[in-house]
């Protein structure tokens, strides 16, 4: 592509509007003023079309595509919040059927279109990753021209440049413009702008790096892009679940099998219904307001570092309470509290009872226990009463194929065969009296049984859920967020303001421009026009219907951001 | 001029599309399992409900068919039937069955074994400490690991009896 050279000798890129130099129109531009949206510059992408690579950078480039991104992003994640995504339905629910059951066909729709997980699908993930590189490439297709314009622009600008300039005035009232000029000077090196002189014209400028925010916001936002993106990665983020019973030792997910976590106790407490402060309160609830909940927990560490299974060994670390908002931390990981199940059984403790009264008093004291994670297989008793496990179903259920059958190993549902012999019995080859017990349920098997196993004692235990979390991009996501505040603070209090004054054949040409707050500017030319003899420009937008930046921006397809 | 502005352009768009699409890869490569193909196995130790204890590494030499699974896992019934029925050969070829159930009562285990007449020892993983080393999340999951400790495969989920005799296949010593 050719450059073009505009008669101040300057070189500009192909595509410039208005010369980086001199400021002289290289374009015919409708309206009456001159398009100041980055100075006048060639963004290059949108001038050359070339190779495939420049295709995909044009793309976004564009303003225009990054609006449509964010707009499509901002649509996305509303819907994402019409239904709980999957991760907040109730616990053990399946969400094939939960989506559908709660919320009829939408919720069918919702969870076959993939919106019940859908800040993590592929498709929002790609408009995010879009945004970010949208984000990068419009911001250096941007900066770099501005930074370079801003930096060779010239004291004396052409005169087409100046009177297209929405503040614009002439005046040949001036005896003698020169030291006019001086005065002004005067004044606005007091309002602290920097003044540059040459040949006699003038250029204050103040304020200039206001112009840099908005690229300072971005650069905040793509580092914080890039901390949301590392979180990806478990060497950054780790958001795991571990549910440990008491008195349980549970490997802690994420650390490889090092720490290990028991519970020593978990419980809960109420709010104190007899308390007059909260008796009213608790009335409109209804039901017990839980106030806290906490479990005691050891942390403990593996201590070799051969096979894992039987014979690992642990050695205690620390013991801690932990509350919600109050977790357990140790290098980098924090457990929080977040859940709780009460009262899972854990044993049983069971009599032997029959109709016989003098055999009743003999066996009146036989009492056993049965552990419901570990039962043992024969219970014996000194009086030559056996008895013996013959199933176990911790969460008992009738499976396809008729049978009995357990779901899992947690026992919710527990149902035990017991076969129980009497002394005059060989367990090896008779058969024994047996019954299924569950609770509140008692069969005889094998016909009328002489005495029943009677449930007599049970003995539960609360189970703690805790929330594993390591997050290593925390102070990314504070440092983008930093810069975030810096780039908005910088591009919105501050504004970057110019006046050109100039001495053209004994007449004084006085011009300013304004990236915003446009009133600034014309009180500093009216503190100007107190002390020299220049005249408070008029603003030619004024004159104009629509706003002639706005008609422009459509036309050359700038997008709708502001500079 | 242009040729530098193509090779900076390139250079830019590759490294966000590079960054891009791995965050996607170890972002849906989640499906590779914490041990997979490819990997040494970690050694383990389990216990039978006789109290036998077993140490992978012992096995090494020999194939190894290492068998998370539970009682009330139906599609590891299947698959240990079809075990139960062909690991015999397999011995004598160095291929070793070891079954690790998911932490369930002996009692549980044990019923099991006469019920199904297992002749293979069933050891337990208490605690789930090699299932979790194993990133063992649905069952039944196997692994196959080589006379040198290799894994060369992981499979997760119901397989047929051919399919079953395949995996012993691979598993002879210098078999493939």
């Amino acid at each position: 592509m050719e450059k073009v050279k505009c008669e101040c000798g300057h070189v500009n890129p192909y595509g410039t509007y208005l010369c980086e130099s001199c400021g002289k129109p290289l374009k015919e531009e409708e309206g009456k003023l001159a398009n100041m949206r980055y100075e006048g510059v060639a963004r290059r992408s949108q001038t050359y079309k070339k190779s495939f690579i420049d295709k995909i950078w044009n793309f976004f480039s564009s303003v225009k595509v990054g609006i449509w991104i964010i707009v499509i992003l901002l649509l996305a994640s509303s819907l994402g919040t019409i239904y709980p995504q999957e991760m907040y339905i109730p616990a053990g629910e399946n969400p094939t059927t939960y989506y559908e059951e709660e919320y009829g066909t939408t919720g069918k729709l919702y969870y076959q279109l993939g919106f019940h997980n859908l800040y993590g699908s592929w498709w929002y993930m790609l408009l995010i990753a879009a945004l970010g590189i949208s984000l990068v490439i419009c911001s250096l297709d941007r900066i770099v021209p501005l930074h370079r314009a801003l930096k060779t622009q010239r004291v004396t600008r052409h005169t087409g440049f100046l009177k297209r300039q929405r503040f614009f005035a002439k005046a040949d009232t001036a005896e003698n413009p020169e030291e006019e000029i001086d005065k002004a000077e005067q004044v606005l090196l007091k309002r602290r702008y920097k003044v540059r002189r040459e040949d006699g014209n003038l250029l204050a400028e103040k304020g200039r790096f206001s112009r840099w925010g908005p690229y300072v916001n971005h650069i905040g936002l793509i580092i914080f892009l890039i901390g949301a993106m590392l979180r990806f990665f478990p060497a950054m983020y780790i958001d795991e679940h571990i549910w440990v019973r008491e008195g349980e030792e549970v490997v802690i997910k994420g650390t490889d099998g090092e720490y290990f976590l028991r519970n020593d106790q978990f419980f809960v407490e109420y709010y104190d219904e007899e308390d007059e402060q909260f008796r009213e309160a608790l009335e409109r609830a209804g039901a017990p307001v839980v106030e806290t909940f906490q479990t005691n927990a050891t942390l403990l560490r593996r201590t070799d570092n051969g096979a894992v299974g039987v014979g690992t060994e642990l050695e205690e670390v620390k013991q801690q309470e932990i509350r919600v908002n109050e977790p357990l931390t140790f290098e980098g990981f924090s457990l929080y509290q977040v859940d709780y199940k009460l009262n899972e059984l854990a044993e049983f403790t069971f009599a032997i009872e029959t109709e016989d009264e003098e055999l009743n008093e003999e066996i009146a004291d036989l009492r056993f226990t049965v552990d419901l994670y570990e039962p043992d297989m024969v219970y014996e008793f000194d009086n030559g009463y056996r008895i013996e496990i013959m199933e176990y179903f911790p969460n008992f259920y009738i499976n396809d194929n008729g049978t009995p059958d357990t779901v899992n190993r947690v026992p919710d549902n527990p149902r035990i065969i017991f076969e129980l012999f009497t002394p005059d019995m060989d367990p090896e080859t008779d058969t024994g009296e047996i019954s299924l017990i569950g609770i509140q349920m008692n069969e005889e098997i094998n016909g009328e049984n002489e005495h029943t196993i009677r449930m007599v004692d049970l003995d539960m235990l609360n189970v703690t859920a805790l929330t594993v979390r390591r997050d290593r991009t925390i102070p990314i996501l504070i440092v983008g967020g930093a810069i975030f505040m810096i780039g908005l603070v910088q591009g919105s209090y501050w504004h970057h303001r110019r006046i050109w004054l100039q001495n053209r054949d004994g007449e004084i040409w006085a011009a300013g421009h304004a990236n915003k707050n446009w009133n600034a500017l014309k009180n500093d030319f009216e503190a100007v026009s107190k002390s020299a003899a220049i005249p408070v420009p008029a603003d030619q937008a004024d004159n104009e219907e629509a706003g002639p930046e706005e008609t422009e921006g459509v036309e050359n397809k700038n997008g709708p951001t502001k500079q | 001029m242009k040729q530098k502005r193509l090779i900076i352009r390139s250079v830019i768009l590759l490294i966000m599309i590079g960054a891009v699409s791995y965050t996607f890869y170890s972002h849906y490569a989640e499906e590779r399992g914490v041990v997979d193909q490819g990997d040494i196995a970690p050694n383990f130790r389990v216990q039978d409900p006789a109290g036998n204890i077993l140490e992978l590494e012992e096995l090494r030499g020999n194939g190894v068919y290492v068998n998370f699974w539970a009682t009330y896992c139906s599609f590891c019934r299947d698959k240990m039937k079809y075990m139960n029925e062909h690991y015999k050969e397999y011995e004598k070829l160095g291929v070793e069955v070891v079954n690790v159930n998911v932490d369930e009562s002996t009692l549980r285990v044990e019923r099991h074994q006469e019920r199904h007449q297992l002749d293979f020892p069933l050891y337990i993983d208490r605690d789930m400490l090699v299932s979790n080393a194993y990133g063992v999340a649905s069952l039944p999951t196997t692994f196959l690991i080589d006379e040198n400790g290799n894994v060369i495969e992981r499979q997760i989920g119901a397989k047929t009896e051919a399919q079953v005799i395949e995996s012993f296949d691979r598993l002879i010593p210098g078999g493939n």
